[in-house]
């Protein structure tokens, strides 16, 4: 396609046109004081009676100008109006056409020119500016991978990123994009992984780290081995998830539309009886152009395809409008403690000596001993400890028996040794008379989780492991209640003591301790009775019902699980927890742009509607004012492109640049 | 993505420049000419475009100069 029949194609070339033709019919009937105004023809067109706007009863050279332009600007929209019809559409377009047709009828050439032009300029602009909403989606797209370095046959071979084979080895080159979800088998690097996560900050990957397609290389030089190419990677997925979330229409959407399919042929039928009545053409002529539900139908996909936008490029995927418009309504966020509040990884914290014969090295040897061959998540701080105080236990393990909800018993060379809590010495009947309890309980109330030892029937020391509390848990739970959160709860299968530590340290509100898996749903449910609206924070795998019950389920880290981007109403895609205050506070936003535009719209329908019926109004001010409102609804949609304050979003500077971008086309989220 | 001679291949073009739910029908109309072309949605919000159409007959640079013809740049994706 050449230039010239890309731009007679364009959007503009028809308001150009148009524009100029009404230019120069103004030009006519001013230059040389009307002179160059030449009578074309006697007048042709029907009396509008006392609304005649024309002032002479001839036709000339200035009206056929102006003509020209209603003709130029109109064509088009008569066409569409055609189509519409067909298919039993009555649309915008229908009624634009009916008013230009009959405002070139009654000799109003300046009416119809303006109505058109201004049809014509407005719809540029909104692709223009709509194309701006879309931009998230256009710099997702745009960071996709083009081309992969692999190993085939010990020869680096450069091929498309699709063309990558299962399980093959791709080379990452510093400051290369990584073509594939893979993991890494050698070399180290940092990888950029702003376009999946929202995280600015590079992520340090070592062997058999897992990397993402579109992410970028800032440094180093890894061996990946493809694991997911193509539109089986994170990147692909989440492309699709905010797809089909910005085509999924939102519960208000729905009044909307059936709104607006009852009121365009509503104002038909007023506009018809108003003319019959009033014995008024201009004026049924003009309720016709402001009877345009542009604004209304409009309004809301904007802002949720500018909000949900936003989010993906912050790392927040978000199911759909639906679930925007619940997400702003929250008022509870449960957390599941583990990999929420805390890191997941608990460390030994504390080794008291009972047995006066003993030191404190002594009594760590014994729990290392006998956790040896444990399998038990509490085994593993001890002999990490252990290891590095170089006294891990050598040779074969011994005996390991667990007892649940109590500890274990170990036989170390022949000795038996017990690890657990107060009613595990009860049962293989320890006397306690060294107040192993009492040392436990105070433990316990730090939140920390104690463990007696004792060897041959006697208490000799108590270890204590805790769970380290994650840096941000605090900023968290503040920023929730920031954004209108009243209650933010904790679950955990840890016992109250414990759980009670953890809360106070991150200004929990409310903490439900000793919970198995099938209480958490309990909880959600309960909460939902005392009329919260209530969003449950998990891993979705031990969650998944009390996810499934929450009003909104929210899955943290999700990049590196298919399942999580595919199926969580909302899905972080990193591990960062500043990211669930920023997802709730980027629903509030874009629902409340929601609810302007619709004000907007219903004020500018009303406003429209009074001013005809006062009069002042007239066919081409109408248009005018619609116009506009379409336009101030997009750019009150394209705010939401920007971020917040709290986004923790890249800025615009670094991103990658779009390829090939037509200035419609330009992204417009602020740096 | 394979393209034989029973099954329709699907192809998925991003388009630019959908200002208007009206646009869809124009593009719909434009593809859906098309001899090959099984079945064409177009996605406003998203401003995508899904075809189901016989490789043979119809290749994907057809179709994006049909969408050229309704009057928007559209460029095929990987997925």
């Amino acid at each position: 396609m050449n230039r010239l029949q890309k731009w007679v194609n364009g959007n503009w070339s028809v308001p150009v046109v148009s524009g100029v033709l009404i230019i120069i019919s103004f030009a006519v009937q001013r230059l040389a004081g009307g002179a160059a105004n030449l009578t074309v023809s006697p007048q042709w067109w029907l009396d509008a009676g006392a609304h005649a706007t024309h002032a002479s009863a001839v036709f000339t050279l200035a009206d056929v100008f102006m003509l020209a332009a209603a003709v130029v600007a109109g064509y088009g929209i008569v066409v569409k109006a055609v189509r519409a019809l067909l298919s039993r559409v009555i649309g915008i377009d229908l009624l634009v056409s009916v008013a230009a047709i009959g405002a070139v009828i009654i000799g109003n050439f300046w009416e119809a020119a303006a109505v058109t032009f201004l049809f014509a300029i407005g719809h540029a602009l909104e692709a223009a500016t709509l194309n701006k909403t879309r931009s998230a989606l256009a710099e997702l797209v745009a960071v996709a991978p083009d081309f992969a370095v692999v190993l085939r046959d010990g020869e680096q071979l450069e091929v498309p990123a699709g063309q990558v084979r299962m399980g093959e080895i791709v080379l990452v080159k510093n400051g290369a994009k990584v073509p594939v979800d893979g993991q890494v088998v050698a070399g180290t690097g940092a990888i950029d992984e702003a376009s999946i996560t929202g995280e600015s900050i590079p992520v340090e990957k070592v062997k058999s780290d897992q990397v993402f397609a579109g992410t970028a290389s800032r440094g180093g030089f890894l061996q990946v081995m493809a694991t997911g190419i193509g539109a089986d990677t994170t990147l692909a997925r989440i492309i699709h998830r905010v797809e089909e979330a910005q085509d999924a229409k939102a519960k208000t959407q729905a009044f909307i539309d059936r709104f607006s399919r009852w009121y365009t042929p509503a104002v038909m039928v007023l506009a018809l009886a108003a003319g019959l009545i009033s014995r008024d053409v201009v004026l049924a002529l003009t309720l016709l152009v402001i009877g345009c539900p542009g604004a209304l139908v409009i309004s809301i996909p904007v802002a949720i395809v500018a909000g949900i936008g936003r989010a993906a490029r912050n790392g927040i995927l978000i199911k759909g409008g639906e679930y925007l418009e619940t997400s702003a309504k929250i008022t509870a966020v449960a957390v599941d403690k583990t990999g929420t509040l805390t890191e997941g990884r608990p460390q030994l914290t504390d080794i008291v000596v009972l047995d006066p014969a003993l030191n404190r090295t002594e009594v760590l040897r014994w729990a290392a001993a006998a956790e040896a061959g444990s399998e038990h998540p509490l085994a593993r701080p001890i002999l990490d400890t252990a290891r590095a105080e170089g006294v891990a236990p050598e040779g074969i393990p011994g005996t390991v028996t667990p007892v649940p909800g109590k500890g274990i018993v170990s036989d170390v060379g022949g000795q038996q040794v017990l690890i657990g809590n107060p009613p595990l010495l009860d049962q293989y009947g320890v006397h306690d008379d060294s107040d192993a309890a009492q040392a436990s309980e105070s433990l316990a109330s730090a939140g920390k989780t104690p463990m007696i030892v004792a060897v041959d029937g006697t208490a000799i020391g108590v270890v204590a492991v805790a769970d380290q509390i994650r840096q941000d848990a605090p900023e968290m739970v503040a920023r929730l209640h920031d954004a209108g959160v009243e209650k933010v709860v904790m679950l955990t299968g840890d016992t109250r003591l414990v759980a009670e530590a953890i809360g106070k340290a991150t200004g929990i509100d409310e903490i439900h301790a000793s919970l198995l898996p099938e209480d958490k749903l309990d909880v959600v449910a309960q909460l939902q009775r005392e009329g919260h609206v209530i969003a449950m924070v998990g891993d979705g795998v031990n969650d998944a019902p009390a996810l499934a019950t929450a009003n909104i389920g929210v899955a943290m880290g999700a990049a590196g699980s298919a399942v999580a981007v595919e199926t969580a109403d909302i899905a972080l895609m990193g591990d960062n927890l500043l990211k669930l205050p920023e997802s709730i506070g980027l629903a509030k936003r874009t629902v409340a742009v929601m609810r302007q535009n619709i004000t907007i719209a219903l004020i500018t329908v009303v406003v429209l509607l009074a001013g005809v019926f006062a009069g002042g109004v007239t066919m081409s001010v109408g248009m005018l004012v619609h116009e506009a409102s379409v336009l101030v609804v997009i750019a009150n949609a394209m705010r939401l492109t920007r971020n917040d304050k709290h986004s923790t979003a890249m800025p615009k500077s670094q991103r990658t640049r779009i390829k090939e971008r037509e200035t419609a086309g330009e992204a417009v989220d602020a740096a | 993505m394979t393209a034989s001679t029973h099954t329709p291949t699907h192809t998925v073009l991003r388009a630019e420049g959908f200002s208007c739910p009206s646009c869809v029908a124009k593009i719909e109309k434009q593809v859906g000419r098309l001899k090959g072309v099984e079945s064409v949605k177009v996605r406003f919000a998203s401003a995508r475009i899904e075809v189901d159409h016989d490789a043979e007959r119809v290749s994907v640079d057809d179709l994006v100069a049909a969408v050229a013809k309704a009057g928007y740049k559209a460029t095929p994706t990987a997925f």
